[in-house]
Order: C-alpha cells, then structure tokens, then sequence
C-alpha cells in the first residue's frame, strides 16, 4: 500500500542572513496512483517545494509525513532525515544529466541500488528492466556516462531511478531538452508507474506535453502553492499558456470556432482542450454554417493573441549596499590606514579600546559581516585553546598570563583586522577591482609586465568562485538524493567524498571549458596593444568622507596606542 | 552596420576525439555538411538529441572545434567571433550587474571608449533590463540573465548571433521574451541561427534546416517542413523525423482531411485563426 505524502504549514526559509521565505505555510496532499504536476514561473519556488519534499531543504516550521511517518525526526536539539522514509521515492533534479560518479552506466545503476540492499541477482533483473523502460540499449550498459548524448544521459538517470522501484517519483524538469521521442517515453513510463498504484510530483514547464497526463495540477506562485483543476490551472497561465489553448482562443476571437467554452470536462484522452481532430471538425461546422448564410461575413479579426508576459520583478532587496560606491582605491588605503594603527596596539586594553572604534566604522556594513559568523567564531575558539596553551608551565603545574599575552594580543589583532577586511570584498565588484589595478599599475605595461591581463585574470577569479561554491552544494545534494544520506544538509557525507570529488572537478573543467568558448566568442583574449576603458574610477564624494574617516579613525586608534 | 555575414560551409565532417577504441568506432559527429547561410537569414536549426545541432553551430560560430575538416567562408573580413548565447548563461556573464557585463564586452571588442557606456545602456534597455542596469546578476532571473547575454551581442553590433537552445530552461513567458528580442534584432538586419526543440518558436518566414545523424535531412521552409505529401498522415518532413507537430499545425492538418485547404498553411495560432476565418471568401469575390 503506497502511503500519501502531506505538508502542514511548511515554511522554509533561505540559508543566508535574510532569510527570505521561499514557501509559506504551504498545505498539500499528493495521493499515490496519481501524477500531479507542478507549475509556475521561474522562481516561483517549484524546485525548492520539491527538494523540500525530498529533504534536501531545512523545514523551518510545520511538517512533512509520508503516510504516518514524518520526514524529519528530531534528536535534542538536531533534526535528522528519516531514512525509511527516503527509500520510498527517487527524485531525479534539474540538469539531470550531468550527475555521473562512476565509469560506466553500469556500476551507476548498482550505485543507485545500493541504500536499497537488494541481492545481485534481483539487482541484474532491475537493470534489465530499467533500462528497457527508459528506451536505453542494453549495450550501453558499459559506456562510460559521459561519453553518451545529452538524451541518452538524462535516459540513464530515469533509469537509475527506475532501478530502484520508488514509490514514489519526484522529477524536476524532466522534458527540458529532450526531443520528442524521449518525452514520448517519459510519459509511457510515468503511465506504468501511476497504472501501479504509485505516485508522481513533476515540475514541469511543459504543460503542453505533461498536462494530458495529470490527474492534479498544483501552482506555485510566490511561495504560495494552491491547487487547481488540471484545465483551469492550464488557464491561468494566460501567455504561458499551453499552444492548444492559444490556437482555440485564436480561432474563437475570429469567430471560426463557436464563442463559448465548451463545458463538457470529460475529454478524450484527458486532455483539457479538445483534440485536434475535434477543433477541426467544429471549425468546419462552423464554416460551413457561415457560408448557409446565418453567420454575417467576417472580417479577418485581428487574432487575439495573449498579452507578453509581465516581467517577475524580482526587486532588488536594496538592503544591502550597493558595490559601487567607493573607489576600491580609496577602500584599501582606508584599510591599511586603519589595520596599521590597529597593529600598532600594544596592550589587550588599548586593542580593546581601538577595536571598539573600529567596531563602530563597521556598524554600517553589520550586514555583510553574518555571513562570516562561522569563521570568526572558528577563530575566536583557536585564539583562547592557543591562547591556554601557550600559557601553560610545567614544573609547577600552572598558567601563566605574561607568557600567553603576547601570543593572544597577537591572535586579537588579526581577529579584527580580518573584521575589516570581509565586508570589503563584498564593496567591490570585480570589473572595478580590475580597472583599480589597471589605472594604478597600467603604467607597468610598458615595463612588457602583462598587468592588464593580469587585471583580467582577477575579474574571472571573482567571478568564477562564486560558481565553484554553487556547483559544489549541487553536488551535495545529489550525493543526498542519490545516497540517501541523512547527514547535514549542503555538505557531502564523508563516505562519499571520494565518490564526489572526481565527477565534482570534471564538472568544474567542462564549466571552465563552456566559460572558455563564451568568453572567446565575445571576443576577449584578442591581442591588443593598448587597453580599452569603457569607464574610468574617479574618487569622488564618497571616497573622500571615507578616507577622512579612516584617518579620524587611526589617528584616535594611534592616541590610544601611545596613552595606554 | 554596413558589412555582410555570409557564410558557406562546405563538406564540415568532425570526428569525435577518440581515446580508447570504443571511441574510435564511433560515428563522426558530423558528415559532409554543407550548408549556405544568406546575410540578414534567420535559420531555425532543428535536430533531435545527439544529431550534430549544436557541433554545427560551433562552426558556424568560427568557435574551436576538434576534428573538424572541411571550408568555412565568411564574408566577414574582421575574422572575429560570432556570440553564442548558450542554455546555461551562467557560464557566459562575467560582469557582476547587466551594465558592467555589457561594458566588459565592449571593451574587450575595442569598442570607442566614450560610447561604450551609452551603448551599453541603450542595448540594454532595448532588450527591457533598462531598469535592471545595476542589480547584481545573480538576483536576475533566467531569461534576465539570457536577456543580458544578448544585450552585450547588439552592444558590439555582431552581424550574426547564434543562440543555442537559449529557452529550453525558462519558463513559457520568459522563453516567449527572449524569442521576441531575438526576433526583433533580427528585423534590424542581423542574420540568426536559432536552435530549437521547440516547433511553436517557428514562424511561417522562418528557413528550416533540420539534422539527422550528423546530416542536413531537411533545409527548406517551414510551410514546406510541415506539407503532407498527398495529404497522407505521417507524410511531412516533420513527422518523418520523429517531430510532435504543435496543435495548430494538427488542426490545420485535420481540417485539410476534412478537405478544407489552407492557404497559405498555419504555423502559428493567428495565421489558423485568420485562414480559417478568411477560407472561402476568395472564391466568392
């Protein structure tokens, strides 16, 4: 017996010190023996509602249960998945085909297989039968994954799901770039597995294909989930609407097709418009019922076509300040200015005091310091266990402040030059860092120092970290969907470090690579004499009051320094 | 804008890079294509999964291609590269705002140093960010971001874009935004290459060529692409390739069993509407 799956009240939340809601109270039942499929704009929260349910997601509040058994059990003050539970379904995510640990296709469907302990031989007849199911040969069984096509890949990774006979099959975007064949193939499967008694939630753009499928339709909309009827839910995406739905309403604005809905919900094939054999025949009728005579001639109406669609307007949160407002000059000669003076410090009572001036320049900036919160207090513990240790004498058994103080004002020193170093690197964008290096050093250019591609280089660093950091959690997750680990979320179980490593830096080179053809065909890397500057840094204002500050600053950090 | 962006490829094979011998036996990836792309064209590249689309687009790019053999021709003398705007835009944007991206271009194409920042935001605005010059990109969504990509291509006045499945993340209303855009350099002139899984982007003006294992199976219009022979089921190109007609296209062909012709054949929802409606009224004038 297949258990449904419930959410009451669920809220998550994002990670980072905003907390933005992405889901709100959200209550939702999805019985088994039925496909429901999830729809709304991008960014609407289809994809986190999904990962919530497969407990790649922190549930902030409320409660998710597969039949009586809750998805989180909670340990003291610890949650933890609930692994029963995550051998009932198999969720395949977004970019579905780039997701290989292993070396053939193979041992990728044993690697599936292996949370559900099941013999070797049960494992071979699995095998057979998923590939066979998601239309793959079973030649391809010793390829190595990546050697195969785009659809062949995201075959296979319907396949490792397959193989594990989930009850349940929660697929993101399951039809995106796969050609009509490969639908074809997803929706015989999807077919077998609901004519089983088992349930489906897909994520889907493609209403078009999937919507004939669907015994229920839930829409996404700003965090906020609702159901709808399958033909209503198809309405209301007004341009997003599926072509049938568009070509209908045409017809009828041209008045070649009979004006009202047609009522009747039960079409054939489940579809909520009519076949096209059925549109046919009516605008047919219709035509000819013109030409008995009743109908008055008609114009060529101007068809009506959906309005374009309004953009999301995903507002700025304007919160956090804008990365453009100094002049990355004026922001590190205000830094050293200020990390000098508190270098300069020679007792823990003056340091406190000049940090306590610092502490007040940051007070702005708070924002961009929480993201930190884990290093600072990582480092504050290493200040006090070095601290107590290199306080400790033997012979007698003692501690001793003279001898640790050096050591911890030191430690002390760096915590907060550190402090006033992070929130800098969120105050500058790359494109600025590089023209400040460009405008201060270009002069070493005709020393043939290749400073400006060097001023280049920074700027695809910056930009390339922030990718590396999102393809690793991509990367944690998939160990999770595909492990069933019920370890922390966003971290890579240590078990399977070794397993992720490898497709991890493969993945990174091909995004390297992909970055590579990008970049040269927008023409960068070209040979050039002389550097072009679309703009220039000038120190303005807001520089000015900046530096004035600083040196303020270090100028009663230095007073400091000398009275105490 | 006054230069051309002929292009003429003749007999492209590329050959897979093969390292084991499994590879070696592999089919080449593409076979002695050749393929003519007229100055101002807009060319819908169709193909199913694996059947060379994008390899081809790379080369009609000037992108580096391994294995390849064969002669391209531009008549583009500058010898530069064509953009191509990709699935995953991610991968292309380097500025951290839509205003710096764009700039960042055009400075890497050595463009004049007191217009790049006025081209940049009149390119921008023109695909509708001009609102969005200075939000961090990340907060974009994903057609912003392909919207972005695109910009920086009118910023630097390439004479031909390519843009390789640029829809197939986004959602419909977002997809139909980027398409529009697309559509509307177009008109100014620009020759594009469109590739697509999607048969309701075609448009009746379109020139299709479609791939099949490695070959050009069908190069032609989009009329042509969906012509029932004989007005048999089954008989058009499309269907032939292993294509799902969209729904107009099915109705048109319903009511042609129905002995209702068409004329000229519906691609999009407002030509059926205005074919249908107008049928008949010819032959009574």
């Amino acid at each position: 017996m297949v258990a449904d799956w419930t959410l009451k009240e669920v809220t998550v939340v994002t990670d980072g010190p905003d907390r933005k809601t992405l889901l709100k109270n959200v209550n939702m039942r999805f019985e088994p023996g039925k496909i429901t499929l999830l729809v709304g704009r991008n960014g609407a929260g289809k994809s986190t509602l999904l990962e919530t349910l497969a407990g790649l997601r922190e549930v902030r509040f409320g409660e998710i249960k597969l039949g009586e058994t809750p998805l989180w059990m909670k340990k003291g003050r610890l949650k933890r998945l609930n692994a029963p539970v995550l051998l009932q379904f198999g969720l395949s995510m977004q970019h579905s085909e780039s997701q290989w640990f292993l070396s053939t296709a193979r041992a990728e469907l044993l690697y599936s297989m292996k949370p559900y302990k099941v013999t070797a031989k049960e494992a071979e007849q699995r095998i057979e039968r998923a590939m066979a199911s998601a239309g793959l040969d079973a030649e391809l069984l010793e390829r190595d994954p990546w050697t195969l096509s785009g659809g062949q890949q995201r075959r296979l990774s319907l396949a490792c799901l397959l193989a594990c006979e989930p009850e349940w099959l929660l697929l993101d975007e399951p039809t995106a770039g796969l050609d009509a064949v490969g639908i074809r193939s997803l929706c015989a499967v999807l077919e077998v597995h609901r004519a089983a008694g088992r349930g489906a939630v897909v994520v889907t753009h493609d209403i078009g294909a999937l919507l004939p499928l669907a015994d229920a339709v839930a829409v996404v909309e700003d965090g906020n989930v609702r159901e709808a009827a399958p033909a209503a839910a198809a309405h209301a995406h007004a341009a997003a609407a599926p072509e049938a739905l568009r070509a209908l309403a045409a017809l009828r604005g041209a008045a070649a097709l009979p004006p009202q809905e047609p009522a009747a919900p039960a079409r054939s094939g489940g579809t909520p418009w009519p076949s096209p054999r059925e549109a046919a025949a009516a605008a047919a009728e219709q035509l000819a019922r013109r030409d008995s005579g009743r109908a008055e001639p008609l114009a060529a109406a101007a068809a009506h076509t959906p309005p374009a669609a309004a953009q999301a307007a995903a507002a700025p949160s304007g919160r956090s300040p804008r990365a453009d407002t100094f002049d990355p000059r004026a922001l590190v000669a205000a830094y050293l200015l200020l990390a000098a003076s508190l270098l300069a410090q020679r007792s823990l009572a003056a340091l406190a005091l000049a940090a306590c001036v610092t502490a007040l320049l940051l007070v702005p900036y708070r924002q961009l310091l929480y993201r930190w919160a884990g290093v600072i207090r990582a480092y504050a513990y290493f200040i006090v266990i070095v601290g107590a240790i290199s306080g400790i004498r033997f012979r007698p058994f003692a501690f001793e402040w003279s001898s640790a103080e050096p050591t911890v004002l030191r430690l002390c020193q760096l915590l907060v030059v550190m402090l006033l170093g992070m929130p800098m690197l969120q105050l500058v964008t790359p494109l600025r860092l590089q023209r400040s290096i460009q405008q201060t050093f270009g002069w070493l250019a005709r020393l043939h120092i290749p400073i400006h591609s060097f001023a280049l280089l920074v700027t695809l660093i910056f930009r390339f970290i922030p990718l590396l950091a999102g393809e690793w959690e991509r990367f944690a997750k998939l160990a999770h969907a595909r492990g069933k680990a019920i370890t922390p979320l966003r971290s890579v179980p240590v078990r399977m470090i070794y397993a992720v490593i490898v497709p991890y830096i493969r993945s990174i080179v091909r995004l390297a690579e992909q970055m590579a053809d990008a970049l040269e065909a927008r023409g960068f890397g070209l040979a050039r004499q002389k550097p072009t500057y679309g703009f220039r840094l000038r120190l303005g204002k807001p520089d000015f009051l900046l530096l004035t500050v600083a040196l303020l600053a270090s100028a009663i950090e230095l007073i400091i320094a000398a009275s105490l | 804008m006054d230069f051309t962006s002929e292009v003429e490829l003749s007999a492209i094979t590329v050959k897979p890079i093969a390292f084991t011998e499994q590879q070696q036996r592999q089919e080449p990836i593409l076979k002695q294509v050749h393929l003519h792309i007229g100055s101002g064209e807009w060319i819908t590249l169709l193909g199913r999964n694996g059947s060379g689309k994008s390899t081809l687009a790379k080369v009609i790019a000037g992108a580096a291609v391994e294995g390849l053999s064969g002669d391209v021709i531009r008549s583009d003398p500058s010898g530069r590269l064509v953009p191509i705007v990709m699935q995953r835009p991610e991968a292309s944007l380097v500025g951290s705002t839509p205003w710096e991206d764009v700039v960042l271009m055009l400075e890497q194409n050595e463009a004049e140093e007191e217009r790049i920042a006025g081209l940049a935001e009149e390119a921008l605005s023109l695909v509708g960010l001009g609102e969005r010059l200075h939000q961090p990109i990340g907060t974009l969504s994903g057609g912003q971001k392909q919207l972005v990509a695109i910009a920086g291509c009118i910023a630097v006045y390439s004479p031909l874009l390519v843009l390789d499945e640029a829809t197939s993340m986004l959602d419909p209303e977002a997809s139909a935004l980027v398409l529009e855009q697309a559509r509307a350099i177009h008109a100014k002139g620009t020759t594009v290459i469109w590739i697509t899984q999607k048969l309701n982007e075609l448009n009746e003006r379109d020139r299709i060529v479609a791939m099949q294992d490695g070959r050009i199976a069908f190069d032609g219009t989009s009329t042509s692409w969906y012509e029932r022979v004989n007005g048999h089921e089954g008989a058009s190109v499309c269907e032939r390739l292993g294509f799902d007609a969209p729904y107009t296209v099915q109705v048109a062909w319903e009511l042609e069993k129905l002995g209702l012709t068409l004329d000229p054949f519906p691609i999009v929802p407002s030509m059926l509407a205005k074919a249908v409606s107008g049928y008949g009224s010819r032959l009574d004038a």
